[in-house]
């Protein structure tokens, strides 16, 4: 099969065709405003925040569960890496934040397996008590993240420009090589795929199925945490809302980006560029002065799209779906 | 699954409505406060604070403060008419939505609880309107037209640019208040014939931060920014100051605008990052009421008026004392904790 080939009947082919159409429609309607520098630094930006959670959920759906709580891993891990900067540094909050984002995937990960618990469940649990830890340790305000923290190298490198451009981008480019990495060329790649696809069959050919979904949940969890780490790396100035609707985001970017909810079939640069089109078009929606609550009803409708067009997708490259 | 989660949360203030109410039988009074401003909101502070300090004063009386988190209109009902069925012998409720809560309210009224509506009115006419004693609060609309009013005195003293577009930066789409904050502040600004526009945010930073820089970019005339919560008023002014709009307190760029006596709001109105904010006396919302349903109960006053704690502009010149009550308030410690600049 030739690249060409595998490209079109990968997973990941329905998003790109949908940034090609988007970046077309944006060039014909406002090519001055969209092909700005100031543009495509904040749409890119944000689609690597996104990004980062879209990866941790993509990976999670390939194993066929789905994790509702990123959004407010994400914002824990945020808070945590703020408020605890006063008494552990920058170094000491920035390792404990990510702790706690592992811990929480890894408790949401072990009861989902050795509970026998729909994930959806759990999730939707973590979603809750993650956001309501949130409340309860900041009293409804996070706190200030002084000047020498926001100087400090580590929180430059995090949170920093490398030639003009945002160190997030970098980043999460750097994580979805090695992501893609180890989900291709790796044992634990193609357990994850095998597990995803048909969890029986790998269980009989010895993949151990229930370390393979709990590492996808702690791994969702760390990107999730790194989001959230970079994005207070950057502009410390946050709220206790920080995060919220963005698993909802999450979600409809590895659809958008060709992750079959039944699991077995996806791509995190995929992925990603589902995260592109969803920031993209908010951006663009506004930009040409569409109220910014239309966005929820295009983010509705394009979802349902994808999921057809994926569908479609998968079945012609012979997966039934 | 929404369901289920909704009757965990329904069962568990339920569970602490009655246990509230368990509690309070050696006492005169209970009254219960059904709030829409939960611990995700800084401002809750000022109501509990608020509360205590009566309880102190009328120890016969206990006080109970519920809340929602994110917030949505039916958790609110939901809340209030668990607190109506524990039958305490007053309510305070802000009117966020008058059609979803006249129902409740009509019937706690008519079983006899006398309610007082505090933060937000009834926006109907008076004789459509709930039959609350007395509203205990701020004027949203008035908010947006003093600050709105004091700005444009400011451009007359040629310390800030005149309005060409303004841009009232909204988290919430479905709050009453705040629609009433963009509608006073886009009244105050027509004489200037400014373009205004209210733009819906949202509440979660990066993507506020986004939907912000996009409409900044798009609409190049817009140099004011009213944002209808303190704590977003550094995000607006870190996204113009990012796309070079010098948003500081000059007689160029843009000028932002907050409301709230919080502290991120009197620290950015000191720092010159803020031009003004505003105080809707919360303390006195909280306490207030209170007072006026022990007053019902013990000497059967009734008032003529409704009560307005506020707006007062908080600005360059009396920043520093707002400053001084709000630590008292809070403590140091916290007043610092709060203010994200």
């Amino acid at each position: 099969m030739t690249t060409t080939q595998r490209l079109v009947r990968g997973p990941g082919f329905g998003a790109l065709i949908g940034v090609a159409a988007m970046l077309t429609a944006f060039t014909l309607i406002d090519s001055a405003g969209w092909w700005s520098v100031r543009t495509i630094a904040n749409v890119v930006q944000f689609t690597s925040i996104l990004g980062f959670l879209a990866m941790g959920q993509a990976l999670v759906i390939l194993s066929k569960e789905i994790d509702l709580s990123v959004g407010s891993v994400y914002g824990l891990t945020g808070v945590a890496f703020v408020t605890l900067q006063p008494d552990l540094g920058v170094p000491g909050a920035m390792l404990a934040a990510l702790s706690i984002a592992l811990a929480c995937g890894l408790i949401q990960g072990l009861v989902v397996v050795r509970g026998g618990l729909p994930s959806m469940i759990v999730t939707l649990g973590g979603l809750f008590a993650f956001r309501g830890i949130i409340y309860v340790w900041t009293g409804g305000s996070v706190r200030n993240f002084p000047e020498e923290a926001r100087v400090h190298s580590l929180t430059r490198l995090m949170g920093g420009e490398l030639f003009g451009i945002e160190a997030a981008v970098f980043w999460m480019l750097g994580t979805l090589a090695v992501l893609t990495l180890v989900l291709n060329a790796t044992r634990f790649g193609n357990r994850l795929l095998a597990t995803g696809g048909n969890a029986e069959s790998a269980l009989s050919r010895g993949v151990r199925t229930d370390r393979v979904r709990v590492s996808v949940f702690a791994l969702s969890a760390l990107l999730a945490g790194c989001a959230g780490i970079l994005t207070l790396a950057d502009r410390p100035q946050t709220h206790v809302t920080i995060g919220e609707l963005m698993e909802l985001e999450s979600i409809a970017a590895a659809v958008i980006g060709g992750c079959l909810l039944a699991g077995g079939r996806g791509s995190l640069w995929g992925a990603v560029l589902g995260a592109f089109i969803i920031t993209g078009f908010r951006y663009e929606l506004i930009a040409l002065g569409a109220p910014s609550s239309w966005f929820i009803t295009f983010v509705g409708l394009v979802l349902i799209f994808a999921v057809v067009v994926n569908q479609k997708l998968a079945r012609m490259a012979g997966q039934s779906v | 699954m929404r369901i289920s989660a909704r009757l965990v949360t329904a069962a568990l203030l339920a569970s602490t409505v009655l246990a509230g109410a368990a509690g309070a039988q050696d006492k005169k009074y209970r009254f219960v406060m059904v709030s829409h401003i939960g611990s995700n909101d800084a401002n809750m502070g000022w109501l509990t604070e608020s509360l205590k300090t009566f309880e102190e004063k009328y120890p016969d009386v206990t006080t109970e403060y519920i809340s929602t988190n994110n917030y949505s209109v039916q958790e609110h009902v939901r809340l209030l008419e668990q607190a109506i069925s524990t039958n305490p012998d007053g309510i305070a409720v802000p009117i966020v939505d008058s059609d979803a809560f006249e129902g409740p309210l009509r019937k706690a009224i008519e079983m006899g609880i006398p309610v007082v509506a505090f933060n937000i009115p009834d926006g109907r006419p008076e004789a459509e309107r709930i039959p609350y004693l007395t509203y205990v609060g701020g004027d949203e609309y008035l908010t947006g037209k003093r600050l709105g009013e004091y700005a444009l005195a400011q451009v007359e003293a040629g310390k800030i640019p005149a309005p060409t577009g303004v841009v009232c930066a909204v988290h919430d789409a479905a709050h009453q208040g705040l629609k009433a904050r963009c509608a006073g502040m886009r009244d105050a600004m027509e004489a200037t014939g400014a373009k205004f526009q209210e733009l819906f945010i949202g509440a979660e930073p990066a993507t506020a931060r986004n939907t912000l820089q996009s409409f900044l970019s798009a609409n190049t005339d817009t140099n004011y920014i009213f944002t209808v919560a303190g704590w977003s008023s550094p995000w607006a002014w870190g996204v113009a100051n990012e796309m070079g709009l010098k948003p500081d307190v000059d007689n160029e760029g843009v000028t932002v605008m907050t409301v709230d006596e919080a502290p991120v709001s009197i620290e950015g109105v000191r720092a010159g990052h803020i031009l003004a904010t505003n105080s809707q006396g919360f303390w006195l919302q909280g306490y207030a009421p209170m007072e006026w349903l022990y007053w019902y109960h013990e000497l059967g006053y009734r008032p003529n008026s409704d009560i307005l704690t506020g707006p007062i502009v908080i600005n360059a010149e009396n920043a520093d004392q707002w400053a001084k009550l709000v630590r008292g308030v809070f403590g140091d410690t916290e007043y610092d904790n709060q203010n994200t600049w």
